[in-house]
C-alpha cells in the first residue's frame, strides 16, 4: 500500500519535471531550429528543419547570398567578427583588471577592514541603482575626456560595473579560510604580499576561478553601457544584436543562429563554473 | 637609504597594505561612479544639452527647474508605473515558481543533477539573447502562435503580440520569469536542503505529513533567506532594460512599453536632453535608496 | 502481550551489516537498554523501530501490529534524538503542542494536555522562550515532553545523557529515572554508558557488531556475564581479566600465568566438560576483590600495591599479585600506601572463567 503511494509520487515528479524541463527548453530549442532552416521555413511550426542549412552561421562572418537559395533574403550588412572581438577583448580586460582589483580589495576588507564602511556601502549602492541612472553624466564625462567609443573606455566601465561583484564574491572566498594561518606566516615575519602569494591564492584557487568565469559572463552578456559608449568602434556582440533586430527584423534564422553563437561562451563558462565552485568548496575545507 | 628601497620596505609593511590594498578600487570606483556622480549633481541643476556645442561646465546653472519638470513629466510618471507593475507581476511569480521547483526537487531521485543543469541554465544566457530568443517565440509566425494557440483556438486564436502594448509587455514579463525564476529556485533551494534532517525527522515523528512539515518547520527557517531573495530579485526587476529594449524598444508607438531605465536612456542619448535626464536620475537614485532602506529596516532589527 | 517485538533485524548499508540478526521484545511499562560501544547498531535499531530506516529483513511489532510498512508518522512511538532536534523557532509550548496540533486536537484540551506534561518534566518557567534559546537539560525534557504528551504506545531515547556534561548527568539520570517510574510507557533506551544502563533500565540488552551479546536483568548482566566482551563491558572499573593456562596436577585444577597460580579445584567438573581447551581467561571484578594488611584468610595472597586511586569513601588499588595487576576496589585505608604489602582475597562466588578461543563463560 505504501509502495504504490510512493511509485504514484514518483510518477508524478516525474511528470511535472518533464513538463518544466520542456518550458526551459523550448526557446532555445526553437532557436536551434530557426538557425538551420531556411528562409521558406522561417514562418512555420515545424521543429525539425525540412531541409536544414548552415547558411545562417556562415553568414554570419561571409556574406552569403543567396541565404538557402532565396534570393529574397540576403546576409546582414556586417560580419560579427569584429563585435565578436571585441566582446572577447571588452570581457576578458575588464573580467582580469575586475578579479585583480577586487581580490586585493576584497582581502584587504576582509582581513584588515580596509577601507572600512564606506567600501562595504559603496558596493551595496552600486548594486542597487539602475545602470541607466548612470548613462547620462558618464556620457558627458567620456565626451570630455575622449573615451567614447574607446577600447579603455569599455574596459575600464566594465571593470568599475563587475567590481562590486568580484568582491563580493571573493571576500565570501577569502573568509573561509581561517586566518590562522596567515597570521601564523606574518608573525614569521612575512610581508602581507607573500602571505597573499603562498597561502592565500593557493587556497582560494577554485573559489577565484569560478568568480572569475561568473565576472566573464556578466561581461560577456553587458548591453545597456556597451550600447552607450561605443558607436562603430567597440560595438560588443549584444549591441549588434540589438541593431540586427531593429534592422533585420523578420531574418528569423540568421538572428537564431546568432544568438546561438552569442550564448555558447556563457554555456560552457556556466558549465565550468560547476565544476569548479566543488573544487573550490572542498580546497576551503581542508584544515 | 635610496627612495626605491624605501618604497618596497614601506609597501611591504602591514600598514600600508592595507591603504594600498584598496588603491586600484579607490581609483576605479572614482574614476567611473564618482567622478560622473558629481557631474550629474551639478548638471542638474543647469539648463544643458549634450549637443549644445559649448562644454558642460560652461552650462548656465538655473536651480531646480529640471527637478519641477520631473515632477509633473507624464511620462516620467507612466513609465515608473508600468515598471512598478513589472516588478509586482514578476517577482511574486518568479518566488512562487522557484518555491514550487524548489519543492518538487527536493529529496533523492533518478537524474536530479541533470535535471538541475537543464533547469539552471537560463540564469547564465545574456540577457539580450533570451530577449532575442522569445522575439523569436511571439512573433506572428512563432512557435506561441503556430504551436499553442492555433491548435488551440484556430486561426483567429493566432495574436499580434507586439501591436498591442498589453500583449507586449506580458511577452516581456514572460521572458524575465522564464529567465529568473532558476535564481529563485536556486535560492530557496540551497535554503531548503539546509534545514537540519534531524528537525524533518522529529517532525515526521511526531506524525507531521511532508505537505506539514514543508509549512511549519521548513519555511519558517528560512524565512530570511527568503526576504533577502525577494529584495535582491526586486531591485534586479526594477532596473530591467535589456529584454524591453531588445523586444520592443518601447513601443509599440512611441512608449507604451517603456520603464524607467528605458526611459533614463532615452532622455540621455536618444533626446540628448542631458540635464534633465541628470535630474531624472538623480530624483530615481534617491528614491531607490530610500526604498531600499525601508524595506531592510525589519531585517536589521536582531538583537541576537 | 509484549508492547514491542523485534524479530530477526538485519540492515544493511551498501556493504556494511549495521545489524546482523537482532530480536528481542519489552513488556508494558518495562526499559529495556540497548548497550553497547558505537557501531555496534544499536541506534540503527532504534531507527528501524521508529521507522526512519527500513530494515534489510526482518519484523517489527508494536502492540501486536506488524509496523513494518507504516511510515513513522503513523507509528505512534515517541523518539527523542541525541541532539533533541527541538524546533529551534517554536516556542517551549508550541514544541510541546507540535505533536497535538498536527492531530487537530482542539485548542483548549491542547493546552490541558500540554500543561499537564510540562508539570511532569518541570519546564513551567520557561514555557515561552524559542527553542533556540534553550540549555541542553532544558532541551531534553521539552524532546521527552514533546514525545510522552501524546501518549505513544513505545518511548525511544538514543543516548538522552550523552550531551550532558558529568556533573549534570548524574542529576539528570534520576530524574529520568524518577519519570520513567511515573509516566510508565514501555521504553527502548539507546546508550553507550553501561552506568547509565545499570541504573536505568529493567532489562539490558549489550550489543556488539549488529549482534545482541546477552540479554537479561541488570544483576543477571552483571553477575553471570555470558562471554568475554559482556564481562569486560560491564562495571567500573572493569572486570580483571587474567590470561591463564588450566593445568591439571596432583588431583587439583590449577590457573597459572607465570608465577601467580590460582585453585579451581571446586569447579573441575564444569571446566572439564564445558571447556575446549587448556587456555583460560580468569575473571574477578576489583569489587569482589578484598585487601587486608594482615593474612586474614588462609587463601589469601600476597600482593605489592603499585597504585592507589581514591575515590571517596572507596579506593582502587594496583595490586601486583605474582606477575599480573589486579585491581581491588575496597575501602579506603589511608595506611596503604604504594610499595606496601596486602594480603588480597577473591570472593569464593564472584569468580568466572572464561574460555580464551571462543571467549565463552566457563563459569
Amino acid at each position: 500500500m505504501v509502495r504504490t503511494k510512493v511509485a504514484a509520487k514518483s510518477i508524478g515528479r516525474y511528470l511535472l519535471l518533464i513538463v518544466v524541463s520542456i518550458w526551459t527548453l523550448a526557446p532555445v530549442a526553437w532557436m536551434v531550429s530557426l538557425s538551420f532552416k531556411g528562409p521558406t521555413e522561417w514562418y512555420a511550426p515545424n521543429l525539425i528543419p525540412i531541409q536544414p542549412i548552415i547558411d545562417n552561421y556562415i553568414s554570419l562572418f561571409v556574406p552569403t547570398n543567396p541565404i538557402g537559395g532565396s534570393y529574397f533574403f540576403t546576409s546582414i550588412t556586417e560580419p560579427i567578427t569584429k563585435p565578436l572581438i571585441n566582446s572577447l577583448i571588452a570581457a576578458g580586460l575588464g573580467t582580469i583588471f575586475a578579479v585583480l582589483v577586487g581580490f586585493l580589495a576584497a582581502y584587504g576588507v576582509s582581513r584588515y577592514q580596509a577601507g572600512g564602511t564606506f567600501v562595504i556601502f559603496f558596493t551595496l549602492l552600486t548594486r542597487m541603482l539602475p545602470g541607466a541612472t548612470f548613462v547620462a553624466p558618464l556620457m558627458v564625462f567620456y565626451a570630455g575626456i575622449g573615451f567614447v567609443d574607446t577600447y579603455s573606455g569599455l574596459i575600464l566601465l566594465y571593470t568599475a560595473v563587475t567590481l562590486t561583484y568580484a568582491i563580493w564574491l571573493m571576500k565570501g572566498f577569502i573568509d573561509e579560510i581561517p586566518p590562522e594561518w596567515e597570521e601564523a606566516a606574518l608573525l614569521e615575519g612575512a610581508s602581507p604580499w607573500t602571505v597573499l602569494r603562498k597561502i592565500t591564492i593557493p587556497l582560494t584557487k577554485g573559489g577565484l576561478v569560478a568568480s572569475a568565469l561568473f565576472i566573464f559572463i556578466l561581461n560577456w552578456s553587458e548591453f545597456l553601457f556597451a550600447l552607450v559608449i561605443s558607436v562603430t568602434q567597440v560595438t560588443t556582440l549584444p549591441v549588434q544584436i540589438s541593431k540586427y533586430v531593429s534592422a533585420v527584423g523578420r531574418m528569423y534564422g540568421t538572428m537564431a543562429s546568432l544568438g546561438l553563437l552569442a550564448t555558447i561562451p556563457s554555456l560552457v563558462l556556466g558549465y565550468l563554473i560547476q565544476k569548479h565552485l566543488v573544487t573550490g568548496f572542498t580546497f576551503g575545507r581542508v584544515r | 637609504m635610496k627612495t626605491i628601497d624605501r618604497l618596497t620596505q614601506w609597501i611591504g609593511k602591514t600598514e600600508s597594505f592595507k591603504k594600498l590594498s584598496t588603491l586600484p578600487l579607490n581609483f576605479v570606483l572614482n574614476f567611473v561612479l564618482i567622478v560622473p556622480f558629481a557631474i550629474m549633481i551639478f548638471l542638474s541643476f543647469t539648463k544643458w544639452e549634450l549637443l549644445s556645442g559649448y562644454d558642460w561646465w560652461h552650462a548656465p546653472v538655473v536651480g531646480v527647474p529640471r527637478f519641477i519638470e520631473a515632477f509633473g513629466d507624464a511620462r516620467l510618471l507612466w513609465a515608473l508605473i508600468r515598471t512598478t507593475i513589472f516588478v509586482a507581476v514578476v517577482l511574486p511569480l518568479e518566488f512562487l515558481l522557484g518555491l514550487g521547483m524548489a519543492l518538487l526537487f527536493l529529496g533523492d531521485f533518478r537524474g536530479k543533477k541533470a535535471f538541475t543543469s537543464v533547469v539552471m541554465y537560463p540564469m547564465m544566457m545574456p540577457w539580450v539573447v533570451v530577449g532575442l530568443g522569445f522575439y523569436l517565440m511571439f512573433q506572428y509566425y512563432g512557435p506561441v502562435n503556430l504551436l499553442l494557440l492555433k491548435p488551440m483556438f484556430g486561426e483567429g486564436g493566432m495574436i499580434d503580440w507586439f501591436t498591442n502594448p498589453v500583449l507586449a509587455f506580458a511577452a516581456v514579463m514572460i521572458a524575465d520569469i522564464w529567465q529568473w525564476t532558476p535564481l529563485m529556485f536556486l535560492i530557496i533551494y540551497a535554503g531548503l536542503a539546509a534545514v537540519p534532517t534531524r528537525l524533518i525527522e522529529a517532525a515526521q515523528v511526531l506524525g507531521a505529513s511532508s505537505a506539514r512539515i514543508v509549512r511549519t518547520v521548513r519555511l519558517p527557517l528560512i524565512k530570511p533567506l527568503l526576504v533577502v531573495a525577494l529584495i535582491i530579485r526586486g531591485l534586479e526587476a526594477f532596473k530591467v532594460f535589456d529584454i524591453v529594449y531588445i523586444m520592443t524598444r518601447g513601443g509599440p508607438g512611441v512608449n507604451s512599453t517603456e520603464v524607467v531605465s528605458l526611459y533614463v536612456y532615452n532622455l540621455a542619448i536618444v533626446y540628448h536632453n542631458t540635464s534633465y535626464a541628470c535630474a531624472v536620475s538623480l530624483l530615481i537614485m534617491v528614491a531607490i535608496a530610500l526604498v531600499t532602506r525601508l524595506a531592510i529596516r525589519p531585517l536589521e532589527v536582531k538583537p541576537e | 502481550m509484549p508492547k514491542l517485538v523485534v524479530k530477526n533485524l538485519r540492515k544493511v548499508f551498501g556493504t556494511f551489516e549495521a545489524v546482523k540478526d537482532v530480536s528481542f521484545h519489552v513488556e508494558e511499562k518495562e526499559t529495556l537498554c540497548l548497550l553497547g560501544p558505537s557501531g555496534c547498531g544499536k541506534t540503527t535499531t532504534l531507527r528501524i523501530i521508529a521507522g526512519l530506516e527500513v530494515p534489510t529483513s526482518g519484523e517489527v511489532f508494536v502492540d501486536g501490529v506488524l509496523v513494518n510498512d507504516l511510515p513513522p508518522q503513523k507509528r505512534q512511538i515517541g523518539l527523542v534524538f541525541q541532539d533533541y532536534a527541538i524546533f529551534p523557532h517554536l516556542s517551549v509550548f508550541e514544541n510541546i503542542a507540535y505533536g497535538l496540533r498536527v492531530r487537530k486536537m482542539p485548542e483548549a484540551e491542547i493546552r490541558k494536555k500540554v500543561h499537564g506534561t510540562v508539570a511532569l518534566i518541570g519546564v513551567e518557567n520557561i514555557l515561552d522562550a524559542p527553542g533556540k534559546k534553550l540549555g541542553l537539560s532544558e532541551m531534553q525534557r521539552v524532546a521527552i515532553g514533546r514525545s510522552i504528551v501524546l501518549d505513544p504506545k513505545l518511548l525511544l531515547l538514543d543516548e538522552p545523557l550523552s550531551n550532558i556534561d558529568a556533573k549534570a548527568r548524574e542529576r539528570m539520570r534520576t530524574e529520568l529515572g524518577k519519570l520513567q517510574k511515573e509516566i510508565g510507557i514501555a521504553t527502548v533506551y539507546v546508550t553507550h554508558d553501561q552506568l547509565e544502563a545499570m541504573t536505568l533500565a529493567d532489562r539490558i540488552a549489550v550489543m556488539r557488531d549488529g549482534l545482541i551479546e546477552q540479554m537479561g536483568t541488570t544483576s543477571e548482566i552483571y553477575n553471570s556475564p555470558r562471554n568475554l566482551f559482556v564481562a569486560d563491558f560491564i562495571g567500573s572499573p572493569s572486570m580483571n581479566l587474567i590470561d591463564c593456562e588450566c593445568v591439571y596436577s596432583g588431583g587439583r585444577v590449577v590457573l597459572k600465568s607465570g608465577d601467580f597460580s590460582f585453585d579451581i579445584t571446586e569447579f573441575g567438573e564444569t571446566v572439564r566438560s564445558k571447556s575446549k581447551g587448556k587456555e583460560l581467561v580468569l575473571g574477578i571484578r576489583p569489587e569482589d576483590v578484598s585487601i587486608d594488611v594482615d593474612k586474614t584468610d588462609p587463601k589469601a595472597m600476597e600482593s605489592e600495591v603499585q597504585l592507589v586511586e581514591p575515590i571517596g569513601a572507596k579506593s582502587i588499588y594496583h595490586l601486583k599479585i605474582s606477575g599480573p595487576t589486579i585491581l581491588s576496589k575496597d575501602r579506603a585505608m589511608p595506611e596503604v600506601k604504594v610499595g606496601s604489602k596486602v594480603w588480597a582475597t577473591f570472593s569464593k562466588n564472584k569468580l568466572h572463567a572464561f574460555d580464551k578461543k571462543t571467549e565463552e563463560a566457563i563459569f
